[in-house]
């Protein structure tokens, strides 16, 4: 069922959409990792009558951002510009997913652009070791690569395979999120014009491979050593999920939180700390990363394997919970700032299938939360550590060791 | 009713970008005291701006400014080291700050409850550091870190070599995190003689952005340590070399080649007008707009688009006070580098002989709507207020946008008829 949903702001003069779609990265076929995003890329290069000169002039007179990206579960785009303009932009933004226009000149190019950023990106050492972590965690199954896909698998796709897709875009479960004050006529013709995609997406359940090792890493001539710990966790609407963001923000948020003291402030070992957790549909991501000189990463590596077995061994105190909670009640708070923030905070709350209440109904579940439920939820949920390095071979070496042996 | 340290107050010309007019509060020691008071805000940022950059370092002082901005959260003897993110973040507030070459700002976002909180504790964080030595020896390596994550970063080093190349001995040659060699030697008595000859009245901006009463903030600002600062400047301390503050721009074309780069770059440094000159930057704000902003940007549209010589190129401006820098970035294959720049020449010719009014209308539109879309957001606005506050020079919300309206087909012609390569920096980076 397509739907469309408006953040009303009478006096707003800007205008900003989202029209969000299931054709994210997971969807790429074997062999073709980077397709998504490649179809993402392309729609921004033309549509019905304009092609992609015509298409890019159009936008950039109005002054406006159009972007359009693929994540690893859906594909977005995205729109910002005045609200008197949104009469042009807003039918702009539906013909891209009509009537792509796919040309072929405009597929190879945006193909070479995004095999020269794969290259670029390969210089930094935390993306090296980003991708390596993905391949550890979720092997070749739908989340194992970045959405901008490999160059090896983008120089195999071919033009004329992204028309077929692009063809079955405007396809049901679409999401429209307006915010702002466009005219009523407008956000109806939006309506009208969705309710009218037809098209079935037909992605089968979502098949991940289990990890087969736990340590991955990659070469690399730095000063320094990047490490990430991985966990393979639930999905956004399992009912863990509010304990393991608990979880995260006790661990990775703010400069009161755990690892932070710990390990930059009491060990001075890093610069660079913190824990993400990437919420998904499925197996979501928890992410602690650090970076440290080569001499001093074994006692890095330490001081985290510290922290897992802090967190499965024992519960955290009540004054670390309290403040964990006050950090959500903050995050809440500012993430609804600017009417960006606001359009992606809905559209992913209805994309992934909750509520549009769904953090006001967690901040009501807060206070009833335990130290001892987080601890049971660290323990069904972060029990298999996976530990990805990036860095000179030596240091490599060293990190395994005594990567097997803790884990052993 | 007015504070007794408070003796002027200025309600600036109009409101704007849909806030009200901010107002400013001169304190008894000439600190300006920015406030916006939004009723409906959800929450207050406070910041806190003292020009205390990189540039106001001496010779063996790299990155004590920096490395000081760190210290500030090592605390004092009231404040223990973790206390002030502890009780700022208990209340669902964050912190955090920067340092830049002309000035270092310190920011708190906080719900509106803790403001009585976060009027104490920053002003006595900022102001009042410890330095106490294990924290300082225990901070240096953290500082070390960070040195050594960005010097892993190829495209750092290939910018910090390029402004190194263009601006020489002066301060924004050095980078601003400091050379490892003196990071190395800095004690805690240099930090504080750095931070004595900076932290004072005339050199600070407190700028408060969000739902507040307006009276008591002030209050509450002009009781503490900001209150407290020292007026008077000694002008024996600070003895700044005279070259430090105007820079010798230095022309030329250079080679680097870098381990683990991937892909090649073409980087080209302007020098510019000072930032107190916000409506020539706006010039040519717009002048690399027209040239780089957007795929129907001329830059874009021939070397991206048209030859696919790059994977991307743009030009920003960096406005700095002891003289702004533009700095273009191109992206290609190794191969591709030398075409790059003969194109490139090519076109920035043809742009001394003006824009069309079409892709001037096009950039200014991109401009100004960016301007706005960047000023929706309480702490936006606030953080705008801290820059302009400190640097004496507050303005309506919508000054720049005005100024954008000034810069028509003729002015812009003759403002890019200076911009060629003969007067940059040009470093081509290739991988080793």
């Amino acid at each position: 069922m397509n739907q469309v949903e408006l953040l009303h702001q009478p006096e707003s003069p800007i205008l900003v959409a989202r029209l969000v779609l299931a054709f994210g990265s997971r969807v790429d076929p074997p062999g073709q990792r980077g397709r998504q995003q490649l179809l993402a890329g392309v729609l921004t290069r033309g549509c019905g009558e304009l092609n992609a000169e015509d298409f890019a002039n159009k936008v950039e007179s109005y002054g406006a951002n159009l972007r359009c990206d693929a994540g690893e579960d859906f594909l977005v785009v995205a729109l910002k510009c005045n609200n008197d303009d949104a009469k042009f932009l807003l039918p702009l933004l539906l013909d891209m997913l009509e009537k792509p226009s796919c040309e072929r000149d405009q597929v190879n190019l945006e193909r070479d652009l995004n095999m020269q950023t794969i290259q670029r990106m390969r210089e930094d050492p935390f993306y090296l070791c980003h991708e390596k972590l993905r391949q550890l965690l979720f092997s070749d199954g739908p989340y194992g690569h970045d959405p901008i896909g490999t160059r090896n698998d983008l120089e195999k796709i071919e033009p004329e395979s992204l028309l077929q897709i692009s063809k079955q875009l405007a396809a049901q479960s679409a999401l429209l999120v307006l915010a702002g004050n466009p005219p009523s006529s407008l956000q109806e013709q939006c309506g009208n014009r969705i309710s009218g995609w037809t098209n079935k997406i037909e992605a089968g359940p979502l098949l991940i491979p289990e990890p087969l090792d736990n340590f991955a890493a990659v070469r690399c001539r730095t000063e320094q050593v990047v490490m990430m710990i991985g966990f393979r966790t639930i999905e956004i609407d399992n009912p863990d999920a509010l304990l393991l963001r608990i979880l995260q923000v006790h661990l990775g948020v703010g400069m009161s939180c755990r690892l932070f003291q710990i390990i930059r402030e009491e060990l001075g070992l890093a610069y660079d700390i913190g824990a993400e957790l990437i919420t998904r549909s499925s197996d979501s991501p928890m992410i602690w990363h650090l970076s440290c000189g080569i001499d001093r990463a074994p006692e890095a590596l330490n001081a985290f394997l510290g922290e897992w077995r802090r967190l499965i061994e024992q519960p955290i105190s009540a004054a670390e919970l309290n403040l964990a909670v006050a950090k959500i009640k903050g995050q809440e708070a500012l993430s609804c700032e600017t009417l960006s923030q606001r359009a992606d905070r809905l559209a992913a709350l209805l994309s992934y299938g909750l509520p549009k209440n769904h953090s006001e109904l967690c901040l009501k579940k807060l206070p009833h939360i335990s130290p001892s439920e987080l601890q049971q939820a660290a323990q069904r949920l972060l029990q298999k550590p996976n530990l990805s390095v990036c860095g000179p071979a030596a240091a490599i070496n060293d990190l395994k060791h005594q990567w097997q042996v803790a884990m052993s | 009713m007015m504070v007794a340290s408070v003796i002027c107050s200025l309600t600036l010309p109009n409101s704007a970008l849909g806030f009200p007019a901010p107002q400013q509060h001169l304190l008894g020691n000439g600190c300006p005291i920015t406030y916006l008071p939004v009723a409906d805000a959800s929450v207050v940022c406070i910041e806190f701006w003292c020009q205390a950059g990189s540039a106001m370092e001496r010779n063996t002082e790299s990155g004590i400014a920096h490395f000081l901005e760190h210290m500030v959260f090592k605390g004092n003897e009231n404040l223990p080291p973790g206390a002030f993110d502890l009780q700022i973040e208990s209340i669902g507030g964050s912190s955090n700050a920067a340092t830049g070459f002309d000035e270092v700002q310190y920011h708190l976002v906080i719900p509106p409850e803790g403001l009585a909180l976060a009027c104490d504790l920053l002003p006595q964080l900022v102001l009042q550091p410890g330095l106490e030595r294990e924290s300082f020896q225990m901070e240096r390596l953290v500082v070390l870190e960070e040195l050594s994550q960005s010097e892993d970063q190829p495209e750092e080093v290939a910018f910090q070599r390029l402004l190194h190349l263009a601006c020489g001995n002066h301060p924004y040659g050095r980078p601003i995190i400091g050379l490892r060699s003196d990071l190395l030697n800095h004690g805690p008595a240099d930090m504080q003689r750095f931070q004595s000859r900076h932290y004072k009245a005339a050199n600070c901006a407190v700028a408060v952005g969000g739902c507040f009463e307006s009276d008591e903030l002030l209050k509450m600002l002009a009781a503490g340590p900001i209150g407290e600062l020292d007026a008077e400047q000694d002008p024996a301390l600070i003895d700044l070399n005279p070259d430090d503050l105007h820079m010798h721009w230095q022309p030329g074309e250079h080679h680097l080649s870098l381990p683990r780069l991937e892909s090649a770059r073409l980087l080209v440094a302007w020098s510019a007008p000072f930032a107190a000159d916000p409506e020539a930057l706006m010039g040519i704000d717009l002048w690399a707009a027209a040239l780089a902003e957007g795929r129907s940007s001329r830059l874009v549209k021939v070397l991206r688009e048209k030859l696919q010589l790059v994977e991307s190129i743009d030009v920003e401006v960096h406005p700095l006070e002891r003289g702004s820098l533009v700095i273009l970035e191109a992206v290609s294959s190794p191969e591709s580098l030398p075409k790059v720049r003969q194109e490139l020449e090519k076109l920035l010719t043809q742009a001394q002989q003006g824009f069309e009014l079409q892709e001037i209308e096009r950039a200014k539109r991109l401009l100004g709507n960016g301007y706005t879309f960047s000023h929706e957001a309480i702490s936006q606005v606030t953080h705008h207020l801290g820059q302009d506050s400190l640097q004496k020079r507050l303005l309506p919300l919508d000054a720049p946008l005005q100024w954008l309206k000034q810069w028509d087909q003729d002015r812009l012609h003759s403002l890019a008829k200076e911009w060629d390569l003969s007067r940059a920096c040009i470093l081509e980076v290739l991988p080793e």
